[in-house]
């Protein structure tokens, strides 16, 4: 017998922001320093705002500093642009970037332990892609607390956040939007640990649930990443722009996933294939290990997939080899201690005498909820949704286009979140306070289902299922025959997914509970991930297609695409933001159609 | 060195609907460099759908998924299977859930009511030092910072908290402590009177014994331990104070 599923309680609150990472927190800090007293509540799945992926963010923060005499914002904005491959919005750029060392300064003023130099100033270095003077030469304008710098953003935005008053639900997922009309008026949530559905109405609503990193089986992003928030808005009939916009690093650790970073080359990390041949030299004679980050992640795919990789047998996953052995003993110690701790802590490998198992890992989603430069979302027609708002990698406003610079993103969140927290606070002036009582019928259908199903089904193994599926066919190399093996593959997958028992019907902590509603975000992601590849017959930024090696003009615009009906897409067209180009001010013909070439 | 272990898994389990707890006993087969987490993604999908337990980094950044094996109080997903036969000199694992907060189910504790703890110390700049340029950042050199810095790297795990033999039930437990003493230390905060208040109040140092397990079990290798013995010292004394 089944339990009949009901709303425990109803709470009224001025903001509900999903998701307490950088995004969210940073969000809730800028409504709460502008309009102490207001009522927040920001749920999380994890079991504390602390635990949120931000704070694996490892590298820095892009900003130019005012003072710095040799940089520029506009440099900043060419490259994020050059960067994107010419489809991130300029509106979006130039707000960003404008207030970015303003958003370092309101960090380091509030307990932020940035690096510094001898003098007590932000210390900062330099990334791939950031130049001064259209690419004349690298800039540095990544500010950065040693290896940890989204920890500082997280802990920092929510020691704000407690200290003027916050009440957080922790290991607490939104499963369903609800609205008055357009107006969206809040959610229905799922506490895990009282097992109780609870109403939350609130004036204003703020998405910031991260990315979507379990779609695919080596990832650095962490086990929560299962893309929840751009599930519950599809299923709520809004668009996902750019989902076919999927960044991965070449070189991701066996096993964790984690980044082994692009300074193993640069320091003569030499990768090889089974027969131990140095394959680089092959695809790129002349750069050879120091040819750009998709130009080798394509080459270890191919490696891996005409038979020349090597399988883990613990953790059943194809890779190439680093070798570092010819290294001289001051450079594992001085130039790559992090990484080499990485490979020795988990792999039990010590990279000056052994050989270090690598394979291009996905690492972050361009992709998201659209919305525009204020975090406000819009629908397939793009018009703006009242009381909606997504910020942080759930959203695609779009500053990374279809290829993310690194130390873009963790800027994007914090300058996101302060201007969405502003807009919340405008749009509250005026919005009105009427709130239905909406019943939560898609939550519980979808949820007795879960716990209805029956058959011989495995909710991880489908999800492993899943997750070689996509990487082997919708991963670093697209073309159509793949594409539309994935497709069929996943509408497989979903119907097989309504043979998992569940093994206990507790709502209590049911961890296989919340799997379960994982696993169809995610093969519902997957699916609209899948079609808006399929369509995109061009290769642009990370998005690369065999058949349609090059990037066409008739696609310069982003994707937004709808699923209500699961293997069901609609696909439209939103336009990218030239705005910066078309003010032909000085230097505006760099913010054309250019080329990205290095 | 082995390719497959054979493991046997004795995990402790506790039931919110029934109230019951037990041990229930695994035996899996696992490759050598699996770790913890993966051993319980195994179980999950080969034998048991529904133990519970947390995790969400899995590269030892965010502190989710401490559990206790064998005893000690340690990251799951830091734990691989050849190392720990190593370690322990078993096959054998008796994993419980972390001593620091209520059991919800299985291996997942309430770690919010732990927080508790570290939001009692206020984890931010109660009360920011004056700037010498308004919409500038403060001038901190990386000398100043030096002796704190290290400190600045607890990601709340509590591995050092169940392991800490005081048994005060008030007591704010070592990686509180942590928080609080980053703050005393870090020039940009002008409140010290406050935080020295919590620290040397009956909750505070005084509880601590000395036995430095905190610093030993700790997967950041924090001295936790040495940090708490500058404030037994009395190192920040309210001479720092300036108002």
């Amino acid at each position: 017998m089944s339990k009949t599923l009901k709303i425990d309680s109803t709470i009224r609150c001025d903001v509900l922001i999903v998701g307490a990472g950088g995004a969210g927190l940073r969000c809730a800090a800028e409504i709460l320093e502008r309009r102490p007293g207001c009522r927040i509540i920001a749920l999380t799945k994890v079991p504390h705002p602390q635990k949120s992926h931000t704070s694996t963010a490892q590298g820095g923060l892009a900003a130019v500093d005012p003072k710095d005499p040799s940089d520029k914002n506009l440099f900043h904005m060419f490259d994020t642009w050059k960067g994107s491959d010419c489809t991130a919005d300029q509106n979006v750029i130039k707000k960003i970037s404008e207030a970015s060392w303003e958003q370092i300064v309101w960090l380091e003023n509030r307990g932020m332990h940035f690096s510094r130099d001898h003098e007590g100033r932000l210390l900062k270095r330099t990334f791939g892609g950031h130049t001064i003077r259209f690419g004349e030469s690298p800039a540095y304008r990544a500010v950065f607390e040693a290896d940890r710098t989204g920890k500082g953003i997280n802990d920092t935005c929510w020691g704000e956040t407690i200290k003027r008053g916050i009440c957080f639900m922790n290991q607490t997922i939104a499963t369903e939007l609800l609205f008055n009309g357009n107006r969206c008026v809040g959610s229905i949530v799922f506490k895990q640990k009282e097992g109780s559905f609870v109403r939350i109405l609130s004036r204003a609503t703020v998405f910031a649930t991260g990315g979507i990193g379990q779609v695919f089986k080596v990832t650095t992003n962490c086990r929560q990443n299962t893309g929840d928030g751009l599930a519950v808005a599809l299923r709520a009939g809004f668009p996902i722009m750019d989902p076919e916009a999927i960044q991965f690093h070449p070189t991701g650790i066996v096993g964790p996933g984690i980044l082994a970073s692009e300074t193993l080359r640069s320091v003569g990390g030499i990768l090889r294939n089974r027969h131990m041949e140095g394959f680089m030299e092959r695809y790129a004679p002349k750069m050879k290990d120091l040819a750009p980050r998709d130009m080798v992640a394509r080459a270890i795919e191919t490696e891996i997939r005409e038979g020349r990789g090597i399988l883990n047998p613990d953790h059943r996953i194809e890779h190439v080899w680093i070798d570092l052995r010819h290294l001289p003993h001051s450079v594992h110690e001085e130039q790559i201690p992090e990484v080499r701790g990485f490979f020795q802590k988990y792999m039990n490998i010590d990279p000056k005498t052994q050989l270090c198992p690598v394979r291009p890992s996905q690492h972050y989603h361009m992709g998201g909820i659209p919305t525009n430069e204020f975090g406000e979302v819009q629908t397939a027609f793009q018009e703006t949704v009242p009381g909606f708002f997504a910020i942080g990698e759930c959203a695609s406003a779009s500053f990374h286009g279809f290829n993310r610079l690194g130390s873009n993103s963790i800027l994007e969140l914090i300058t996101m979140g302060k201007y969405a927290g502003e807009r919340v606070l405008n749009y509250m002036e005026d919005a009105d306070t009427d709130l239905p009582d909406e019943p939560a019928e898609a939550t519980f259908s979808q949820f007795s289902r879960y716990v209805e199903n029956r058959g011989r089904e495995n909710i991880g193994k489908i999800r492993e299922e899943m997750k070689s599926l996509m990487t082997e066919n919708v991963g670093v190399f697209r073309n159509e025959e793949k594409i539309v093996r994935a497709i069929e593959g996943l509408a497989d997958l979903k119907k097989r997914a309504g043979n998992i028992p569940l093994s206990s019907e507790s709502l209590i902590m049911n961890q296989e509970l919340v799997e379960r509603w994982e696993l169809d975000n995610l093969l519902d992601l997957s699916m609209v991930i899948a079609h808006a590849s399929l369509n995109r017959r061009e290769s642009r930024g990370a998005h690369f297609r065999e058949d349609f090696p090059e990037r066409k003009d008739a696609f310069n615009h982003h994707t937004l695409a709808s699923m209500t009906e699961f293997g069901k897409v609609n696909l439209g067209k939103r336009s990218v933001n030239q705005c910066i180009f078309e003010a032909k001010e000085k230097f505006y013909e760099k913010f054309g159609i250019i080329e990205r070439r290095y | 060195m082995e390719e497959n272990y054979d493991l046997t898994l004795i995990i402790h389990r506790y039931d919110p609907d029934t109230k019951r707890s037990w041990k229930q006993t695994y035996h899996l087969n696992a490759g050598r460099i699996l770790r913890f987490v993966d051993l319980f993604r195994k179980i999950n999908e080969e034998e048991d759908p529904g133990l519970a337990w947390n995790s969400s980094c899995e590269h030892g950044q965010c502190g989710s998924c401490s559990v206790k094996i064998n005893g000690k109080p340690l990251l799951a997903c830091e734990l691989l299977v050849e190392n720990a036969v190593e370690y322990f000199g078993t096959t054998t694992f008796e994993i419980e859930p972390l001593n620091v907060a209520p059991v919800i189910r299985d291996l997942v504790t309430d770690i919010e009511k732990a927080y508790k703890r570290v939001d009692k110390v206020k984890p931010y700049i109660i009360q920011s030092a004056p700037l010498s340029e308004k919409g500038e950042a403060y001038s901190i050199t990386p000398d100043e910072m030096a002796p704190y810095i290290n400190a600045t790297r607890c990601i709340n795990c509590f591995c050092c908290a169940s392991a800490c033999i005081s048994s005060h039930r008030g007591f704010l437990g070592p990686n509180a402590m942590l928080a609080s003493i980053v703050r005393l230390m870090d020039p940009r905060e002008m409140e010290k009177i406050e935080r020295l208040r919590v620290l040397y109040s009956d909750q505070g140092v005084c509880r601590c014994h000395s036995s430095h397990a905190c610093s030993f079990v700790c997967p950041k290798e924090i001295d936790v331990a040495h940090f708490i013995a500058l404030a037994k010292e009395g190192r920040f004394g309210s001479k720092s104070q300036k108002k």
